[in-house]
């Protein structure tokens, strides 16, 4: 069904729409802002603060995802350009050119989450091992470090990358559904910080089931050398994620492949 | 060759295409004519597949637009000169037209230079006049070189000397064997730029034929001034005639021959002063066409 000439033809072309509109070049630099700025401002602090820290936190401290905490904003950033890759082609009303260009639905898709997918992969492994780095340099001499020669360490930095690209799907997929920028950038919001301030309001003995399946704790789990209590091991988070996201997805397609493509308000 | 095949499409409640069925054939321009709301559009948008049909189907040389390998190579289209994304430039916007359909990267400035809009080709789509913006989407149909052109609307919003240049252009396109069928609402203009018109109203299929044959077939009316009027009045009545307007400069009679209303007056012993047959116009046509079949109608006496 899907011909491969044709299927390197529309990634191409996808590839190009992707790198021609400020809005995911914008979104790129904003992650790498994010990312990384508030790696340096939160592992600075870290350092600035070791003497006062309790014994207790000095021993369960890690090194590693602290200095990827600015993911807890650059997943927006990654979220807000997978949602706009698909959004602006209705907003715009060019989802219909795109579509007499590439009329097959399917491969229309996954030509846009090659670009998508392999694009945030390599940006997600660049900021995450920069921000890893960086922040490693800041602790070192005063506050405990890791290096990427120890095998969890590597997994961990590599699975932030990796969390952030499934991110972005996952805000392309809202975006195929909803069609809409607005609405899908708030319901990916919330997904990520609304909804694990529900979780709060549970009972406890909800709350560790509910929370370990929340994205951002499935993620915490993913950049964690060794797992969070009440959460999932890295590769079984990793496996839930994508998971979820590919539901999500799937829905998208099966009503994308449905729908008319003619008149969006 | 497009077919359309007993095509409906139904949104919600309302019948948008009821039941069309015709073919649009090579060498010619073919005009699509209907009202606002008569179904133009949404029969354009399943020929190239967005709108799904909800039965009955349309096929480019016997094949869905669905399954064309690289449709821009058979099917040129202009929907909406606006749906471009207005933060990409319009090198840019073809560049990537030209790469999802394996077209050479070269053919995109000679389209950009054949529509004429080269100077500004690296500026941004949003900043673009609607003028522009139809001749970039003109560019872009043009792309694939394709056999078989789709406009929609395509006069909207271009000057004089555009609306010129594309008349020109679809008669090139016809000459040289391609498939061109362009919408519009505006009778005068498929008059001057097409040479087979498919007239719509409602979504349903009115008629279709040459310019020529639709002007025989209007009815048109007679203007008779004569010795009396009120008389001649009563008599054209009784032989199935309409009044359609008296006033002291005579009457105008319509569903009769002026070769009939003469020999009614001769029969009556009414002395005829002047006898004009009159054709209706290409508009009049179309009006007594669609009369039934528009769909947001103004009203012009009454209170508002």
């Amino acid at each position: 069904m899907v011909n491969e000439s044709t299927l390197l033809a529309s990634t191409k072309a996808e590839w190009i729409k992707f790198r021609t509109v400020r809005s995911s070049m914008m979104g790129v630099i904003l992650t790498f802002v994010l990312i990384i700025g508030l790696g340096v401002l939160v592992s600075s602090l870290e350092r600035s603060h070791w003497s006062q820290v309790s014994n207790l936190r000095q021993a369960t401290f890690d090194p590693v995802s602290s200095s990827l905490v600015g993911i807890l904003f650059g997943q927006l950033a990654v979220g807000v350009i997978g949602t706009l890759f698909i959004t602006s082609e209705y907003s715009s009303g060019s989802i219909r050119t795109t579509l007499t260009a590439v009329p097959n639905r399917l491969r229309l898709i996954a030509s846009k989450l090659f670009v998508l997918f392999a694009t945030l992969l390599v940006v997600g492994e660049v900021v995450c091992v920069a921000a890893f780095l960086i922040g490693q340099r800041i602790y070192f001499g005063v506050v405990p470090t890791a290096s990427l020669d120890n095998g969890a360490v590597l997994r961990s930095v590599l699975l932030a990358g990796v969390y952030l690209a499934l991110l972005g799907i996952l805000g392309f997929s809202l975006g195929l559904i909803f069609r809409q920028s607005g609405a899908c950038i708030s319901l990916f919001v919330t997904l990520l910080l609304v909804v694990p301030i529900i979780g709060f309001f549970f009972p406890q003995s909800w709350q560790n089931d509910f929370q370990r399946f929340e994205p951002s704790t499935l993620g915490q789990s993913m950049f964690s050398p060794s797992a969070p209590s009440n959460s999932f091991g890295a590769w079984s988070a990793t496996i839930i994620l994508t998971a979820f996201v590919g539901v999500v997805l799937l829905i998208a397609l099966a009503l994308f492949e449905r729908r008319d493509a003619g008149a969006v308000t | 060759m497009i077919k359309i095949d007993h095509l409906t499409k139904r949104y919600g409640g309302t019948l948008a295409v009821n039941d069309l069925d015709f073919e649009v054939k090579p060498g010619v321009v073919t005009g699509f004519l209907g009202p606002n709301g008569s179904g133009k559009s949404t029969t354009m948008r399943i020929i190239l597949g967005l709108d799904r049909p909800s039965s009955g189907q349309a096929t480019i040389n016997g094949q869905r637009f669905a399954n064309l390998k690289d449709p821009m190579r058979e099917v040129g289209a202009l929907l909406d000169a606006k749906a471009v994304h207005p933060g990409r430039t319009a090198r840019n916007h073809l560049r990537a037209l030209a790469a999802s359909n394996q077209i050479k990267r070269s053919r995109v400035d000679e389209v950009l230079d054949f529509v004429g809009i080269s100077s500004v080709a690296d500026k941004k789509v949003g900043n673009y006049s609607l003028g522009m913006s139809q001749r970039l989407g003109i560019a872009g149909a043009l792309l694939g070189d394709p056999g078989i052109l789709l406009f929609d609307e395509p006069v909207n919003g271009l000057d004089p000397e555009g609306i010129k240049w594309i008349r020109e252009f679809f008669r090139t396109l016809a000459s040289q064997g391609r498939t061109v069928f362009v919408s519009s609402h505006l009778m005068s203009e498929m008059a001057v730029s097409a040479d087979e018109i498919i007239v719509i109203g409602r979504g349903k299929f009115i008629t279709s034929g040459s310019i020529d044959d639709l002007t025989k077939t209007a009815k048109g009316t007679v203007l008779v001034r004569a010795s009396d009027h009120d008389k001649l009045a009563s008599a054209v009545a009784l032989h199935h005639g309409v009044v359609h307007e008296a006033n002291d400069n005579g009457l105008i009679i319509g569903d009769l021959t002026s070769d009939e209303v003469g020999q009614i007056a001769f029969d009556v012993g009414i002395a005829v002063f002047e006898l004009v047959p009159q054709r209706a116009s290409l508009e009049e046509v179309f009006m007594d066409l669609t009369a039934d079949s528009v769909e947001y109608e103004s009203h012009s006496s009454g209170t508002v």
